[in-house]
């Protein structure tokens, strides 16, 4: 009886708890989201093998991510995109694995971030490791991990403070703890800036950009600094002779299997912009891609319609805009015939 | 499945709803036992399944033949075969790359240009636990120790038996097939206690080993720079700590789970830090594992009946294999050597310098015992010699100019950890859990228990696998 009346605690505590736990994370700010993990790509990944000829896959970084909007593009021409880009990882890896291990033959359209895109073909570097890690998670899962990820979407729709997150917004206990900090001892410490999460995840991985980043001009600062970060880095050159070689090989590969590829270079703006062109200048990085490649290629530079977007980090889309980008981008590729599946209406 | 993921809670419900639904009768409820264990492994892995079949049937069969076969030649050969088809599978799955590479390494060395291409066998998870356990019931059938099982479901079961399929404990088949021959229900007091002793495992596991422990040790062990001595012992002791509360939570959560539905395991951990001595080291870690080669290996080689010399050599190989089950690698041989090397150390010393262990000499002891463990989980956990050495280096401050990777907070945090982990094994070590529980009152327990509970919630552990799983 005296285990009955400790497990009766347990509960009511425990439930006090998390109650309040859950309370102080959203009076912080923090509302429910979607995990954008592994689990979640190998979902999307897996639909690929079930789409037909007409059907769109987006591959590409953090800017095919955010400035296209799937609703807006199924409105607009029938068909719901599968979305597999994903935030600071090259294409490659994820083109290499539906090229070589799935049947699909419609249309892939390829984000093209330059610095990303022509980073390198090294496995162990992080643009290459991280998509790689996905397509290596899709083809290995278990049905174990599958049923976890199924498990855990109602508990991430409902708790804030379940939440994958790294870094400041991090809740996981060990991130948490590992906010503390005493004294310099390590030379190690990341020197990275405090970068802020500023995406909301569907679950079919549609991403649009929160709203605080367009009325908090410091939040949206933040992420600017991280860039900034970034660019101050000593990072590796690009090395656009293999990562051209390994995309063409690819593309050629797809081409032979009756598959369509568009290329698509979303906005980018101010200090973001001006490193791209230092590092990765159109006429010598871009211009050659697509005299190599042969197929349909997009510069937002090229289209009047692009050109006085708001971009409130320099390299993502606010969401209004983003659905606008999408919507005039498809009239775009429609009147280019760029699409193998139009509504005509 | 991982005892640490939502759709293992899931399976318990399922499992746990049916056990003690009217529905079915005892043969049927273990019927569903079976078929749920093989869910449970199959969810990692279906194919490897067939594994676990073969090693049922073959043992099955064998087990038959030498009840009753009388023949002493004929039963051997039972006995041999048993020992070839699981030995086999780990010799394939388990040491095959291993044994390719030392081929290889071999032939090189006397001139012979050869290469071979890796067989990248995949290792299914368990084999080393479940092929000991069936072994255990050949063998002592062949040695009529133990009585055959009465049905081939009994017999599967226990094979099978999901709480300790995949990392023990190794339980003998008198302990555990004679507990299916009776209908089992857990009593309430059973059953909130197993529900207790989850939630024990899974806070050892979530909270202290993955949360609190794991970062420090792959941090270190992962650098490949000369490391300060403070940093070197910081992620041995982490490792130290993050090892036991891993595997330790393992079986504490397979106990309990088993206990919730009436089935009694033997305990695998008896607050293993606070040992004094080795011998009693290897009397409270992994207590199902050094039984089982005390008594199918050591005592076989001849044990202490044939003399000091025969007796330390029993005792080094005993201790090689040991660490050799644990992995494929020359760094488990040396940990297993170390081990040997500390017994038989042990034993000179209680032969030629005996002294009494008092209340006041007795913690100084387990510290001393404790620290030469964390030498060797050097070698346990480091992938390479090279790693291992440096670590020793810096460990000994035989190298001076070591760099400084962990910040301060995250010393304090490992060192209290660690601290608080020595001293509780050492006021626990002749007692249990069960019994402090029971002096302890019951709102007291209540809080812990939701403490625990709340703390596993927001650790969010996100299935991390246990260190043994790969064993």
């Amino acid at each position: 009886m005296k285990l009955k009346k400790s497990l009766i605690y347990a509960i009511g505590l425990s439930l006090i708890a998390i109650i309040a736990w859950e309370i102080y994370w959203r009076s912080e700010g923090f509302t429910t989201s979607i995990d954008d993990n592994d689990a979640l790509w190998a979902v999307e990944r897996a639909k690929v093998d079930e789409l037909s000829k007409d059907d769109v896959v987006l591959i590409g970084s953090s800017r095919v991510h955010f400035d296209i909007q799937l609703d807006k593009w199924e409105e607009k021409t029938g068909k719901r995109p599968i979305q597999l880009a994903s935030g600071g990882s090259s294409p490659l890896p994820v083109f290499h694995d539906i090229v070589n291990t799935s049947n699909f033959n419609g249309t892939i359209l390829v984000g093209v971030t330059p610095p990303l895109f022509f980073s390198t073909t090294f496995p162990e570097a992080q643009p290459w490791a991280w998509p790689l890690a996905r397509v290596n998670h899709f083809h290995n899962r278990t049905y174990a991990q599958r049923l976890n990820h199924q498990l855990s979407i109602p508990l991430q729709k409902s708790f804030a403070f379940l939440s994958e997150n790294k870094g400041v917004d991090g809740l996981k206990l060990n991130e948490l703890i590992n906010k503390i900090k005493i004294g310099k001892r390590s030379k190690n410490t990341n020197p990275m800036p405090p970068f802020h999460d500023f995406s909301v995840m569907a679950l079919d991985r549609n991403v649009r950009m929160k709203k605080r980043m367009e009325t908090d001009t410091a939040y949206a600062n933040t992420v600017k600094r991280v860039w900034q970060f970034f660019f101050e880095s000593d990072g590796p050159p690009p090395d656009k002779k293999s990562t051209m070689a390994f995309f063409l090989k690819d593309l050629e590969k797809f081409k032979a299997k009756g598959g369509n590829v568009i290329l698509l270079r979303c906005p980018s703006s101010d200090e973001f912009r001006e490193i791209e062109k230092k590092i990765t200048p159109r006429d010598t990085v871009w211009d050659e891609l697509v005299a190599k490649s042969g197929i349909k290629t997009y510069h937002f530079e090229d289209y009047h319609q692009f050109q006085n977007l708001t971009l409130p980090e320099w390299s993502h889309l606010k969401a209004d805009h983003a659905d606008y980008f999408t919507e005039e981008l498809i009239k775009i590729l429609k009147e280019d015939n760029a699409l193998l599946n139009q509504k005509t209406n | 499945m991982l005892f640490n993921s939502l759709s293992f809670i899931l399976f318990l419900i399922i499992v746990l709803a049916f056990y003690y639904s009217k529905i079915l009768n005892w043969t049927n409820k273990k019927r569903m036992l079976l078929l749920s264990s093989y869910v449970f492994y199959g969810m990692w892995n279906p194919p490897l399944v067939i594994l676990l079949w073969v090693s049922t049937i073959i043992d099955w069969t064998a087990g038959k033949q030498l009840a009753i076969e009388d023949n002493q030649k004929k039963r051997k050969m039972w006995l041999m075969l048993s020992m070839l088809v699981n030995l086999g599978f780990l010799g394939f799955f388990k040491y095959g790359d291993f044994l390719l590479e030392n081929f290889v390494t071999i032939v090189n060395s006397i001139g012979i240009d050869f290469e071979a291409k890796p067989m990248d066998i995949i290792l299914p998870m368990g084999i080393s636990f479940y092929t000991f356990q069936t072994m255990s019931y050949t063998i002592d059938m062949y040695k009529r120790k133990t009585e055959r099982a009465r049905t081939f479901l009994d017999f599967a079961l226990y094979v099978t038996f999901f709480p300790q399929l995949v990392a023990g404990p190794i339980v003998r088949a008198k302990n555990l097939i004679t507990q299916f021959y009776e209908e089992k229900k857990a009593t309430s007091e059973q059953f909130i206690w197993g529900l207790f002793l989850l939630t024990i495992g899974l806070f050892q596991k979530i909270v202290l080993a993955d949360t609190l422990l794991s970062e420090t040790t792959d941090n270190v062990f992962g650098s490949d720079k000369l490391l300060h001595g403070i940093d070197a012992w910081v992620g041995t002791i982490a490792f130290s700590g993050q090892i036991f509360f891993d595997f330790a939570g393992y079986s504490t959560c397979a106990i309990g789970i088993a206990l919730m539905l009436g089935i009694v395991l033997p305990d695998n951990f008896r607050y293993p830090y606070a040992s004094l001595g080795f011998s009693d080291l290897w009397k409270r870690w992994h207590i199902s594992l050094s039984s089982w080669l005390k008594d199918y290996l050591y005592i076989p080689l001849g044990g202490n009946r044939h003399g000091i010399t025969r007796m330390y050599v029993a005792l080094m190989l005993t201790m090689l294999l040991g660490g050799l089950w644990h992995g494929a690698a020359w760094t488990f041989m040396i940990w297993g050597g170390l081990h040997g090397t500390y017994l038989i150390l042990e034993r000179l010393q209680k032969r030629h310098l005996p002294f009494k262990i008092t209340k006041w000499n007795g913690i100084f002891l387990a510290f001393i015992t404790f620290s030469c463990v964390n030498i060797t989980w050097v070698f346990f956990r480091a992938r390479t010699f090279e790693k291992a050495w440096s670590m020793i280096k810096s460990m000994f401050y035989m190298q001076t100019d070591g760099e400084k990777i962990l910040d301060t907070f995250t010393i304090i945090k490992v060192t209290t950890v660690i601290a608080i982990m020595f001293l509780c094994h050492w006021l626990m070590r002749n007692t249990s859990m069960k019994a402090v529980s029971l002096k302890t009152p019951s709102w007291v327990l209540g809080v812990i228990w939701a403490i625990m509970t709340f703390l596993i919630i927001i650790a969010q552990g996100s299935g991390e696998q246990f260190i043994y799983f790969q064993f």
